[in-house]
């Protein structure tokens, strides 16, 4: 998806002032809801949810363009679109658990883990290519051992690239970012449908079962919407590509967890106002 | 290893183009009330006129955004902008009468907090990131404003959420002549409207791919402004097309088919005007020809 | 029993409409060279290598095809509303999608290539003529699967999400899946050919994509030959998978362990993928061997 490279001219480390700004806003937002009346358990699910979508997407390995080419680690497409990919396909079987259960922890579990069916499928299919049709052996450019398989990768990098393929760390990260934005996607999605569903029958003088398929129509918009904001926000934190949770980049994690949930916290506040009766 | 990113210097200045996007966007908005004033759907069609401005405007500010080089590509602002745009759009359709003004002041409000997040808390340290993220949120939610009024001929939130009307009969008590009576009740339905059918995502993503696609497409070193903002209204033609054949589900026959003869007339024309300027500006315009070499080693 | 075995027979129809949609969207982007690859295809004028080869300019495949995916489903749901027989409005709405997609396609090209004007590039405009009717041909088949798919989901196992919204979710997913496995095989294995097999390309080798083909001047058609026959199917069974197994363990395990089987079965499929992954990266590892010991290790 990154036809165009370049570096982002952002730099490392926390900007105190901007996060403390943040945080405000975070508090505002919180206080800004309690103060309309509603119930802040629901905004909390959103900003949690956000933040997990955040932090997932560092997990997830991709390479962008220089990957197709097996010039670099990692799957060879955009962090964020892929990132959605896996946390929409949770979305969808979190979504389905709570239709059939109506239990929140199935809910979220199953959202879990079908963002990580979904990533362990496609990484592994990743590897096949690469060592099946291409024959190139997984190596990582970042790291000189896989932390979890003890594997060196130096002499297994192919001359005047920074390796190719999915390492099992990489392919770890995958899995558990896949279920890591499985789980936020699905709680943002269920902290929403608890809203709606018991405002919009109040505000619309309906009764619940009829407005039902709105309010998870309603969810599932938001959902994607919150879903999109908070992985495009990760995927300029890491700027395009990471190798997975042992690439250096993941350090930066924290300030994308702070700017999300920041993020999340107000535009969970503005998604509220659906259900403010405004009298028109 | 890259494209080099210009921002083309155009005739027309960014301020230039934000006003009329503005100002058109929210005029033609505001036009579809037309059909609440004259009992007729057929002003529909100015929703998605003025959908195509938010987006004409739109192109532009993303090519500013996108010359700072953000690592993800020109789509993944696209995607930013429809994602908040829709948060905005759906909750500014509350406020009756002044629902657009209402969305475009939201919009702003979130664009402005995401480009804070995004510039301050992750350190992007890019100097237009908040200003254009605000802009570009402003643009999701008119343009999807603008295409949800184009497409049920309103843009408040009831007409939106509300498909039809279904009449339930309930058996009262007999009367005093024993004479069967029954209570009948108006019911809205909600699975048919566009929000409740989640159509609204069709919308989302027409526009989301539509606002990345012009300068996304134009990108590279002979890039020239009036051909990525004629692209950008062939897009905003097309998106609309799809919006007008949509409508059918929710307007009458008439106006409807207005819907897809005016955006037909304006994809034609505005499609061959790019074709066009990209004959003028392209290196040479070949047909069956082999490859020119100029001097790579093979 | 009876909904059970009604869903299995779904579940099965819809792995099977995922499988071809995987490998016609892969088949599609490769010929019309969209996504990450294609930043090749428009580095090669720059570094003096000029080419017959489409630059489809969409953004990357995960958002164009949920694009793509969602304005059939949503076509397809407005006209059911109006009463049109599901197949003839899924059809409907596919046509329109392709129709999207052939129009953005054809921007994308002359946008891009026209904007190349320094580097000598020209516009060759019987690429578009000649090409646009396969991809589109390709696209369809990809759209109209997936959202036959989406709407079984619906209406057969009764997901709660309307139509439209699961055309986006399975078209975000097919173009991520199709993208992840097929890219580095058109990327890498199609267009440098000419670097050596069982390698990365190295960097200085960028932008040096092969341009001519056994007889004449390669054309995209040929990638799309080359491709069908690993990057295609590959990426048809990556979708399929994950659309069937993600409703298999739904339909038949959802109601046991009080809610929680298809949890459990959802867990160690994953856990099964990891040890397949891990025995396909050990494999790779001791058949082909270090690079510094043997330089001519893979064949």
């Amino acid at each position: 998806m990154s036809a165009l490279g370049g570096a982002a001219a952002g730099g490392e480390g926390i900007n105190p002032t901007g996060t403390l700004v943040g945080i405000v806003i975070l508090l505002v937002s919180i206080a800004a809801t309690y103060a309309l009346g509603f119930s802040i358990i629901p905004l909390i699910g959103i900003i949690i949810g956000g933040a997990l979508v955040g932090f997932g997407v560092h997990f997830v390995p991709v390479g962008g363009a220089p990957a197709a080419m097996g010039q670099a680690p990692g799957i060879a497409t955009g962090v964020a679109m892929l990132a959605a990919g896996a946390g929409l396909a949770g979305l969808f079987g979190g979504a389905w658990a709570f239709e059939a259960t109506g239990d929140f922890a199935i809910a979220v579990a199953g959202g879990a883990v079908g963002g990580g069916l979904m990533m362990s499928i496609t990484c592994m299919m990743v590897n096949a290519t690469y060592v099946f049709a291409m024959g190139i052996p997984a190596a990582s450019g970042k790291v000189a051992k896989d932390p979890i398989t003890g594997d060196t990768f130096p002499e297994y990098k192919s001359q005047g690239t920074e390796g190719h393929g999915l390492p099992f760390i990489s392919f770890f990260g995958g899995v558990i970012g896949g279920i890591v934005t499985g789980l936020g996607g699905t709680l943002i999605y269920l902290a929403l449908l608890g809203i709606y569903e018991t405002g919009l029958p109040v505000i619309m003088q309906a009764e619940t079962a009829a407005i039902q398929p709105l309010a998870i129509s309603l969810a599932g918009i938001f959902a994607i919407g919150f879903f999109l904001v908070n992985a495009v926000l990760a995927a300029y934190n890491i700027t395009g590509t990471i190798e997975g949770p042992h690439d250096p980049k993941f350090k930066r994690v924290p300030r994308a967890i702070i700017g999300c949930a920041v993020a999340s916290a107000f535009c969970g506040l503005i998604s509220m106002l659906i259900v403010l009766n405004t009298g028109m | 290893m890259s494209v080099k990113m210009e921002a083309s210097a155009g005739k027309l200045s960014e301020n230039t183009l934000m006003i009329y996007g503005i100002v058109v966007a929210l005029v033609g908005t505001y036009l579809t009330y037309l059909n609440a004033v004259t009992g007729i759907a057929v002003f529909s069609f100015f929703g998605g006129i003025g959908a195509i401005a938010a987006l004409w405007w739109g192109s532009d500010t993303i090519k500013h955004l996108c010359s700072y080089g953000l690592g993800t590509g020109v789509p993944s602002a696209g995607m930013v902008a429809f994602g908040a745009g829709a948060i905005a759009m759906i909750a500014g359709t509350k406020f009756g009468l002044a629902s657009p003004i209402v969305t475009l002041v939201l919009a702003a409000i979130i664009g402005a907090v995401i480009g804070y997040c995004a510039n301050n808390i992750i350190n992007m340290n890019i100097p237009v990131m908040i200003f254009s993220l605000m802009k570009l949120s402003i643009v999701g939610a008119l343009t999807m404003l603008g295409f949800a009024a184009m497409c049920t001929g309103t843009f408040m939130f009831n007409g939106l959420v509300i498909g039809g009307m279904t009449l339930s009969m309930e058996p009262a008590e007999a009367a005093a002549g024993g004479a069967q009576t029954f209570m009948v009740t108006v019911l809205p339905e909600f699975a048919s409207s566009l929000i409740g059918g989640a159509a609204l995502t069709v919308i989302f993503f027409l526009g989301a791919i539509a606002l990345q696609h012009p300068f996304n497409a134009c990108l590279g070193p002979n890039e020239s402004q009036d051909r990525t903002l004629m692209l950008a209204i062939e897009v905003g033609f097309l998106s609309m097309f799809v919006v007008a054949v949509m409508s059918y589900a929710f307007l009458d026959i008439i106006s409807a088919t207005v819907g897809v003869v005016v955006s037909l007339i304006g994809w034609v024309y505005s499609y061959k005007q790019y074709i066009a300027l990209s004959k003028r500006d392209a290196y040479a315009w070949l047909d069956a020809k082999p490859i020119i070499e100029v001097g790579g080693n093979e | 029993m009876e909904e059970i075995v009604l869903g299995i027979g779904i579940t099965a129809l819809a792995g099977a409409f995922a499988t071809v949609a995987g490998a016609a969207e892969d088949t599609e982007s490769d010929i019309g060279s969209q996504g990450d690859p294609n930043s090749q295809v428009q580095l090669a004028p720059q570094m003096g290598y000029i080419h017959r080869i489409f630059n489809k300019a969409i953004s990357g495949e995960p958002p164009a095809y949920g694009a793509w995916c969602a304005i059939g489903a949503g076509v397809a749901w407005a006209l059911m509303r109006i009463n049109f027989n599901p197949a003839l409005a899924i059809i409907l709405g596919s046509v329109i999608a392709v129709f999207v997609q052939g129009v953005y396609c054809t921007s994308g090209y002359l946008g891009r290539t026209a904007s190349l004007a320094k580097f000598q590039q020209p516009v060759y405009i019987d690429i578009i003529k000649s090409l646009l009717s396969v991809t589109m041909a390709h696209a369809f088949v990809a759209i109209f699967c997936t959202v036959a798919m989406c709407h079984l989901m619906a209406t057969a196992l009764h997901h709660p999400f309307a139509l439209p919204l699961l055309g986006l979710v399975w078209g975000i997913a097919l173009g991520a899946a199709g993208s992840a496995t097929g890219n580095p095989f058109y990327g890498k294995e199609r267009q440098y050919q000419n670097q050596k097999f069982g390698a990365g390309v190295p960097i200085s080798a960028s932008g040096n994509i092969v341009r001519y083909a056994e007889a004449g001047q390669r054309s995209s058609l040929d990638n799309g030959w080359f491709t069908t026959k690993f990057a295609g199917p590959a990426s048809g069974i990556c979708f399929g998978l994950i659309v069937f197994l993600e409703l298999w363990r739904t339909v038949l395990f959802e109601k046991t362990v009080a809610g929680w089987g298809a949890i459990i079965v959802g867990v160690i499929l994953i856990l099964i993928f990891t040890f397949i992954d891990r025995w396909i990266e050990v494999w790779g590892r001791k058949t082909y061997g270090p690079y510094t010991a043997a330089e001519e290790a893979s064949s």
